[in-house]
């Protein structure tokens, strides 16, 4: 131990500590307040993920077979269930279009430009996910050039997902609302009920034991029923409003019984995700 | 001489394999390693660093230069908080060096090491995140659902790929005798 523990071998521990919490401590601080890591890091992350998909895109060919494969198994009853679906959809794709197309023309006339409704997309593919047990993060192959900025919502599938929380040039980090960091999850919300009452509110937390968004501290005496679907509020302002989270799986009270806690069950799976859509307030 | 040795190209390359590997087997099997409440991370550079100290033999691989760099490259890269992957992927070689002076490496002890390695890895940086807040999760839940699960990911790939690592790398450092 005499040996091991030298003056010159003491002094390197010491200071490599200090670098290495130093580094962190200085990394996360910037993470949270900036909205681009500093230039040396986004080009490092640029050059490797370049780098990167060399191997990623192989092996996410390779899956994208084996996916394909295992759904040919049950197109068939798929395509059966899809077809009921598809004449339905067109209906409500119409009578979107016209919604759309008159909301437009009020919108002219009121002199509005642009509402939290408004939003364009930027679509991109998973790169990789983070190999850790504590940070869900996945990288996508967009980023700044694409028009892709920090705390942009990201959706997948049916519907949210997580946020933008790492802008670099061609590529960005996006963190899932699973995510054990606590302000990754932070996305005002609102549930419509039947009668047309809306409560507001923000996701406060998610359970990993059921995978169920919680949305806690409502005090809101309105009625909310398993099944109601809850959407984006669009306060806040980097949000767009009405962007899908899920549907309500259940309405407990809080520890204190004072208030309401409202468990949403997500629309999208967060394992498997393969492409995702990056919306953008228009301003 | 690592500089003279097929090594030179071997090493390198595999490393790249191992590190862009590691986050493309976390993104395809997602839905198995991190299904509640367990969660596994796959170590494939770190199998790969081990490993490659153990059969380097006589080319002396600069292995902790390496291990420094392929972590700065992770911190970056994947978890963008950075400082901790480059300082803990050369203390895992030289815990590796340590350990290794006192047993002869063979199949079983080189299992042994990489469980010490793997432990080691996954308590630290339990330790630092948890110091910078980024964890709030308990060490018992940690040690029953994180660490156990990982432990055992890791020595299923030891266990699989230690003899065809093994006859890569003999057969990289032979070809320069020849």
């Amino acid at each position: 131990m005499q040996k091991f523990f030298s003056n010159r071998r003491l002094v390197i521990i010491v200071v490599a500590l200090v670098v290495c919490f130093g580094l962190m401590a200085g990394s996360v601080a910037i993470r949270n307040k900036k909205a681009t890591p500093p230039v040396v890091q986004q080009f490092g992350n640029d050059v490797v993920g370049f780098a990167g998909s060399v191997v990623a895109y192989p092996v996410n060919a390779l899956q994208g077979g084996f996916d394909s494969v295992s759904e040919l198994m049950n197109a068939y009853q798929e395509n059966q269930l899809l077809k009921k679906q598809v004449s339905e959809v067109a209906q409500v794709k119409v009578r979107d279009q016209t919604l759309a197309s008159e909301n437009k023309q009020l919108k002219k006339q009121l002199k509005l430009n642009n509402s939290l409704t408004d939003y364009s997309t930027v679509s991109a593919s998973v790169l990789t996910r983070t190999p850790s047990s504590w940070q869900n993060q996945l990288v996508i192959n967009k980023g700044q050039t694409a028009g892709i900025s920090k705390n942009m919502p990201v959706l997948s599938g049916a519907g949210l997902i997580g946020r933008v929380a790492e802008v670099n040039k061609t590529n960005s980090k996006v963190e899932l609302l699973s995510d054990s960091d606590e302000s990754s999850n932070r996305f005002a919300i609102q549930i419509t009920n039947k009668q047309g009452k809306t409560v507001n509110g923000i996701i406060t937390g998610y359970q990993k034991a059921t995978g169920e968004l919680v949305m806690g501290q409502v005090t809101s005496k309105v009625k909310i029923t398993k099944g109601t679907k809850v959407i984006t509020s669009g306060l806040g302002g980097v949000t767009p409003k009405g962007l899908y989270v899920g549907k309500v799986a259940r309405v407990t009270k809080d520890d204190y019984g004072l208030a309401k806690k409202i468990y949403i069950k997500p629309a999208t799976n967060y394992d498997n995700i393969n492409i995702v859509t990056v919306a953008e307030l228009n301003s | 001489m690592y500089r003279l040795s097929r090594l030179r190209y071997v090493f390198p390359i595999g490393l790249f394999i191992a590190f862009f590997l590691d986050g493309s087997i976390s993104k395809v099997f997602s839905g198995w390693l991190f299904s509640y409440p367990y969660s596994m991370v796959s170590h494939l550079i770190v199998l790969w660093l081990v490993l490659a100290y153990f059969f380097e033999e006589d080319t002396k691989i600069p292995l902790v230069s390496f291990a420094a760099v392929a972590g700065l490259i992770f911190d970056l890269y994947y978890s963008g908080i950075i400082g901790l992957f480059m300082f803990l992927f050369p203390l895992i070689i030289l815990l590796t060096q340590a350990l290794a002076k006192y047993f002869t490496p063979t199949f079983l002890t080189v299992i042994m090491f990489f469980f010490i390695d793997i432990t080691c890895l996954e308590l630290l940086n339990y330790f630092a995140y948890s110091l910078i807040g980024l964890i709030n999760s308990n060490f018992g839940d940690f040690l029953v659902y994180v660490l156990a699960p990982t432990l055992a990911l890791n020595l299923i790939y030891l266990v699989v790929l230690y003899f065809p690592i093994h006859s890569l790398f003999a057969r990289s450092v032979q070809r320069k005798n020849s």
